[in-house]
Order: C-alpha cells, then structure tokens, then sequence
C-alpha cells in the first residue's frame, strides 16, 4: 500500500456505516487509501511518519453544502446589518444588529472609512421580520449622511432601503405613484424599494449594482475561505449564468493546491433555452476536475413563503394574502423537465410552496413516464411545504429533496403567525418525514440567504427551534445528530450524484475532512451549533480556517 | 421638453405563453420602420429571415435593416442597460416581457427613466384560450395581471374560433381591460407598430399632441390639453392627478415645479404617474396633452382639478 500521509485524529466519524469510527486514515495521491486503527493502517503502510496535529481533534467527512450561492462571496465586500451573527470570510465573528439604531451606527462607522464623499455605501443582510417588523426608513438612512448615497440590500435581495439623495437623484423623491416605491399614509416615498422599474433607475443612476458586476478572483476565494471556516469541502453555486468569465475563474481556482473547495455549478435554466442549456452543459462537462464539477441544472418555479411570493395550495396564506408567482407557466414546465430528462441531466428544482412542488411532481412524473430513467435524481431544492403525501409521491417517482432546515429558525415564526399558520408551520421542513418515508434528502442554508455552516443547519434540524423561541414539530420532524450530519455530507453529497467521491470517509474517496475540536455525538443536541471548526483537509491538503 | 424629446420610446410587448408574442416581435422586427432595439427572452423561438442578419455574436443579433435583437440571458437590467449606454443608436426599443411576467412591471421602467418615454403597453391574447386561462386556478391571476393596465390588446388567432367564441373572448377581455383599445389579430394579420400609429380611431395611446389631431379620433376618444403659465405645487399635484377621473387613460407633456430649476416630463398611465428631469431650463409653464374615453366630463372640470395644483 502506497501512503503519502497518515492522520492521527482523538475520533474519526466517517458516515460509512461498515466502518462509522476510526483514529487514522491515510491519504495517498489526495483520495483516501486505508481508514482504520493505527495497527491496521500502519501494518501494511510500514514505517510511515503519522501526521499528529489532529490527534486531539475530530475528523469528519468534509461538510457537502448542497445549496448555496458564490454571492456569499460577494456580499461582504459591504458592511453587514442583519440580526443574526456572522462569519465574515476572514473568520471573524460579525454580530448581528437587533434595532434600527444600531444599524444607524454600524453604517457610520462604515460611511466613515470611505475616503471619496460621493462613493456609494451599500449594505446588506436586513430584514424587518428578524427585528420585531422595525421598518428603516429613507430618514434613518439620512442620519447616516444626507451627501452620500446609501443603500441597505435586504436579506432576501429582492427589496432594498435607500437615503433621500438617491430617491431625489433618481427622480423618485415626488409624490409619485409606480409600484415598488414604497410610500407612507401622507404619500410620501419612505426611501423602500422593490421591484424592477426602481431597481433599474437607482442602479443607473449609482453607476451600477455590485451584487451582478463580473466576478473576480477575490470574490471566489471569500466564498472558498467561508466554507473553509464551516468546515465546508464540497459546495454549490445554486443558480449561474456561467458565462465566460465565470467559468474562467471556477476552472483557474479549481487547478490551485490552495483551492479548498470542490465546486459544483448549477446552471440556471431561466437564462438559457433548453437546447442551448443541454448543448452548454455538454461543453462544460469538458472542463470537469477534482474540484470543479458541472452538470447539474437549476430551474426555479416560485418565489419565497415570507415573501408571499411561494405558490402554495389550497387554503391558500394563512393571513389571506394572494397566491405567489409562477417563474415558469405551469404548462411549459413539462417540456423543459422533459427536455433535460431525456439528455440525461439532473434537475435541481427550487420549488417554496406546496402547489409549486405538486407541479414539479406532475412534471417529473410525466417524464418518467415518456422515458423511464433510471436514477435520475433530480432533486427539490427548499420543497418547504410539501405534506407526507408529496414525500410518497417523491419516493415513488425516485427523486431527492433538499430541505430549507435553517429557515425553520429564521422564519418559523413568521411561518406560524403569518404565513402558514401553526399546523402547516408545524411540518415546514418535514425532515423527520422524509426520513420515515424513505426519501434521499439533505439539509441547506441557502448562503449567503442565511448563514453557511452545516453544523448550525444541523442544529436547527436537529432541534427545531425558531429565533423567537418556539419549537416547532419536533416530535415528528426533527432528525436526531447522526441523521442531520448525513444531511449535510453523504445525504447531500447523493443530491449532487457526488456521493461516489465526497460525502464520506472511506477507501477511494477524496481525501476531504472537516476539522472539529469537539465530537458532535458527545455535545449536548443544542450545543451543536457551537462546536469550533478548526478547519478542513481536501485532497489530503490541510487548510487551517483563517481566523482571530 | 429637449431632454424629453430626445428620450427613446418604449413599447412592451406582453402575453402569457403561447399567444403570439414571438410572432409579432418577428413581424416589428422584419417590418421596422427605423432602427428597433428589441430585448427578447430567448432568441430560440425568434425567427430572422437570415438574409437580414448581419452579424449574431451569441447574445446580440444585428440586422441589415438596423436594427437589433438581444437576449436578456444575462439579465433584463443589464441588457436594457446597455441599449441606454449605446446613446442615440435606436430610434424604438422594443421588450419582449416573460410568459409568466407582468408587462406593466416592465413599462414602469420607461415612467421612471429620463432616457425613456413610455409609447406603448401592447398584449397579446389567445382569443382561443383566454376565457379558460383567466378562470385557470393555477394562472388565472398572472394571466388578467398581464393585461390589466395595457394600452392596446392584441385578440390574437380569431382565425382559429367562431364568431360566438370571439365575442365571448372580447367579452372577457373588456371586462378585464375597459380601457384598453381591442384589436383582432391572426397570424396572418398581424399589425406593426407603423400601422398600429395609422389606427389612432381605435388606439388611445399615442398621447403626443401630433397625433391626436385628426378629427375621427375625437369620434372615440377625447382630447384635453392643459396649459397654464404657472407651476405645480409637487403635493398638491399628487393629490390632483388621484382626483382625476378613470376616463382619463393618459396625460402627459411638460410643466414647472415650484421651488426646482428644471422642467419636468409629466406622464401618467391609468392610475400610474411619474415625474421626471426634462433636464430644460427654458421651457416655461405647463403644457399637457390628455386623452380620455367618449365619457370624459368635460374640460372645465378637469381643469378645475389641475388647477388646485398650481402653486
């Protein structure tokens, strides 16, 4: 047996249940060539130096985000003004803001190390339903500067909070009557704005948006860098373009030894034809490696529930809102499902509310029936709705599911006051009932949407808690800690069809490790979260987490 | 008015799937009078005789005839963008809205930008069809969105259905959209926006003065110019235009505003109004064209409620 490197951990939790623990494993050529006990390794491997550093430490698969977006890496190029705590990717810990005030000072703080008065301040990560429904108004902002523009993004990205000098530049300040510019009673615009004719006069008059300029270098590492302090190995860009210079970037990165991520692309269906999304999927199968893997598919049938833009069934919003918007005719979605089964592609189909997730079942179903194909695992990406009966439906039909987990704390509350009322919100998420029906699922932070770290997604599968303090379905939903850490490594690995390669820690596999100082089997369930990630190994390369 | 003179018109070109709009896009296109920028979704379904086309460089079709076809595969704002960017390359731009999107959305965007002007909010509509899609639980809602707030309503494919069909399809239509002027259509009869100008009897949106002053226009729409030497107070004119009545289905043209250098282009739209920088300091007072349905109250009337917003 040839051995580059041998690690000594305190435990190795390798998710392969024929062999669940281990204290070594040796690495050879970057894939993992022997997991055991150091006598069996070291009997055959003869007299090989073992690599100690971790023998106090924990080893588990490196973790597998099965959705999550490169915007992750972008967004922190601003200053972060939301109400949870965060990471940013130099590992430092950025703490979330629960009044308007403090987001007033953050803001200053951040206005005060521009050198040029006129540069733009933009913001992002706020939401008013994690903040008790405070509203932040154009008069907020004005105290932050009155000579400045600034923005504030949203958490959901789709809504922003701008100063009175960008409504004012942007001919917006009047009285003035087109949707998506918000106005109080008196009429008068309270600098909120949503929706596309808003977004397209600001973002012209500022110069441009820095959430859709061209992607850099620098953009890739971060996200790279935020996985590596998660512990993170094998991470999704759920919805792209991939155009030239984004495929140039993955591959360039992809090739580097301190690259310490596999990447898998999806390529979203909404800006390409069918044809031309199979012929760009043939092409970059091409450009496949190690750490760089295309082939997977993003179609998007609805918004969001908080955003009562989910398409949801009957009864409908719990508060009587309207129903949510369709991002495909219902009756073109079978011809584009249609379309890539046949070329073989797997489908990742984000589907919030339950109508869209019964459309996406019609969908699947009908393919399957024209042409039966074998594992195809196209995969429901949030699917937060569905009752036991969709699951049935999925298990039959042989697709997987990814399950929004960390919405459960972010949003249940809203869920069960507003949105989907108490039984429904009881059942968001319902991992304890893909588990018992028998559907292949994972678990996602939709990063940067909520926050990217797998142990806090298991966490909140695993207790069920919302940021108000309400639990919610855990007798019946939650997963216990072996079940939510499958869910983000050899569960979410299956939904990349990557589980041949990642998503365990066995003989053949890459030799990807998430680095934990505490073994998650012997942490109390709600302590969880809290575990410190020291950092990750990927192809046998040690990458330390960049931190305080 | 020199910067308002100067903006490109838009026209949007709405519809829910498989009503026609590729068809008519391709009709524009081929039959163009000047130089149309058009943004389509996907060039898949556009079909460009190929001996017009120039040169195809993957997201931008240019044509022989001047114009130009682009995808918004790379996203709608960055691609109209750029059509803005090009300065006075297009004397039209033309958007393709989604299948499943609200055109109106997409019309607001020339309400608010000062290098658009809003020509045209033009819907197509399966006359076959349309009375099963709007009472559709799944698209009924996105479907009557769609062409709620138009100008014009293309009932499309009347050659495929009975005469009894097509006044039940006009029925649901007009419920829908009072306002809108109705046109029937067929693939084989499909209008361009040349000849959509020569129909001003039967279309209210072209609220330039030029064009409203033929005299059977005034048979089925009704004309109302204001002018006034003096300014608008901003508050109060908010206040005036939410009193005007619904016959009233566009104003616009130029006016001062109390207390700001500038002029600024004044257009509304149904309900919907915006106020933008003409970017002219030399225009002076207020000049605005109105067009309303045969029941617009009468002049003095409107006049009164305008001038409460003077300063």
């Amino acid at each position: 047996m040839r051995v580059d490197t041998v690690f000594a951990a305190r435990k190795i939790i390798t998710m392969n249940p024929s062999r669940p623990s281990a204290t070594h494993v040796a690495v050879h050529e970057g894939r993992v060539v022997a997991v055991g006990s150091y006598e069996e390794i070291c009997a055959d491997a003869g007299a090989i130096e073992v690599d100690r550093r971790f023998a106090d430490k924990i080893l588990l698969p490196g973790f597998v985000e099965g959705h999550s977006h490169i915007m992750e890496g972008i967004v922190w190029t601003m200053p972060y003004v939301g109400a949870g705590d965060r990471r940013s990717p130099e590992g430092l810990l950025v703490q979330g803001i629960r009044d308007v005030e403090g987001i007033i000072e953050r803001l200053r703080e951040a206005a005060d190390k521009l050198s040029d008065p006129d540069t733009p301040l933009f913001a992002w990560g706020f939401d008013p339903l994690h903040i008790g429904g405070q509203q932040l108004t154009r008069w907020h902002l004005d105290q932050v500067s009155t000579t400045r523009p600034i923005m504030v993004i949203h958490a959901s990205f789709h809504i922003s909070n701008v100063n009175t000098l960008i409504l004012d530049r942007a001919g917006l300040l009047g009285p003035i009557d087109i949707s998506g510019v918000v106005v109080d009673e008196d009429g008068r615009p309270t600098g909120e704005l949503q929706g596309i004719a808003a977004r397209f006069r600001v973002f012209r008059m500022l110069g441009g948006n820095p959430l859709s300029a061209n992607l850099t270098t620098d953009d890739v590492n971060r996200y790279a860098a935020s996985a590596c302090i998660q512990g993170v190995t094998t991470i999704t860009d759920l919805h792209s373009d991939l155009p030239d210079n984004t495929v140039d970037l993955y591959r360039a990165a992809a090739e580097r030894d301190d690259f310490p991520i596999r990447l898998v692309p999806a390529l979203a269906s909404a800006s390409h034809s069918p044809d031309d999304g199979i012929a760009k999927i043939e092409r970059l199968k091409q450009e496949n490696r190690p750490k760089l893997h295309f082939g997977i598919v993003k179609l998007v049938i609805d918004g969001s529930i908080q955003g009562f833009t989910a398409r949801v069934r009957w009864p409908g919003y719990h508060n009587g809102a309207s129903n949510g918007l369709w991002y495909v005719a219902p009756e073109e979605l079978p011809r584009i499902v249609e379309r890539y089964h046949r070329a073989g592609i797997q489908l990742h189909i984000h589907t919030n509310g339950d109508e869209a997730t019964e459309l996406a079942l019609d969908a699947i179903e009908a393919a399957q029936t024209a042409m039966p194909r074998p594992d195809h695992r196209h995969t429901l990406q949030h699917c937060q709705m569905a009752d036991a009966a969709l699951f049935r439906r999925m298990r039959a039909l042989g697709v997987c599911v990814n399950l929004f987990a960390n919405h459960v704390y972010y949003w249940g509350d809203s869920h069960y006051e507003q949105t989907m009322g108490p039984e429904r919100a009881h059942r968001l998420n319902a991992t304890g009932t893909a588990q018992r029906i028998g559907v292949p699922y994972a678990i996602h932070s939709d990063a940067p949407v909520t926050p990217l770290g797998p142990l806090f997604t298991a966490w909140c599968a695993v207790n069920r808690v919302s940021s108000g303090g309400r639990v919610l379905g855990r007798e019946t939903e939650a997963l216990t800690v072996a079940q939510a850490l499958a869910g983000v490594t050899i569960g979410a690995a299956y939904t990349l069809k990557l589980d041949h390669v990642v998503g365990s820690i066995e003989v053949g596999k890459f030799a990807d490790f998430a680095v934990l100082e505490e073994d998650p089997f012997e942490v109390v369930p709600e302590g969880l979260k809290d575990i410190p990630v020291w950092g990750t190994v990927v192809g046998g390369h040690v990458h330390k987490a960049p931190g305080e | 008015m020199i910067a308002a003179q100067a903006a490109i018109p838009m026209t949007v070109v709405g519809g829910f799937l498989g009503a026609g709009k590729t068809t008519f896009l391709n009709r524009l296109i081929s039959e163009a009078e000047g130089r149309y920028a058009v943004l389509v979704n996907d060039f898949g379904a556009i079909n460009v005789d190929a001996n017009l086309i120039a040169h195809h460089d993957g997201t931008t079709i240019a044509l022989t005839n001047g114009c130009v076809c682009c995808s918004v595969g790379g996203g709608f704002i960055e691609a109209l963008g750029g059509l803005l960017d090009a300065g006075g390359k297009f004397d039209h731009i033309i958007v393709e809205a989604s299948g499943v999107g609200d055109p109106w959305r997409i019309a607001e965007i020339a309400l608010v930008e000062p290098m658009l002007r809003l020509n045209a909010t033009i819907v197509l509509v399966d006359a076959a069809r349309i009375e099963m899609l709007l009472a559709d639980p799944q698209v009924g809602a996105t479907v009557r969105s769609q062409f709620e707030r138009c100008d014009v309503v293309l009932l499309n494919k009347i050659d495929l259905i009975d005469r009894l069909s097509l006044e039940r399809a006009r029925d649901v239509v007009e419920q829908v959209c009072s306002n809108a002027c109705v046109i029937e259509t067929s693939q084989a009869s499909m209008p361009n926006l040349a000849s959509l100008h020569q129909r001003p009897a039967r279309s209210p949106f072209y609220a330039q003065p030029c064009a409203v002053d033929s005299a059977d226009h005034e048979i089925t729409f009704r004309r109302w110019s204001y002018q006034r030497d003096g300014q608008f107070d901003r508050s109060r004119l908010a206040l005036a235009l939410a009193a005007l009545p619904p016959e009233l289905l566009r104003l616009k043209g130029a006016c001062r505003l109390a207390g700001e250098a500038n002029s600024a282009l004044l257009q509304m739209a149904g309900r919907a109004w915006s106020l933008t920088d003409a970017g002219s300091e030399e225009s002076s007072g207020i000049a605005l064209v109105g067009i309303g349905t045969t029941s617009l109250p009468d002049r003095l009337e409107l006049d009164d409620i305008l001038d409460h917003a003077l300063a």
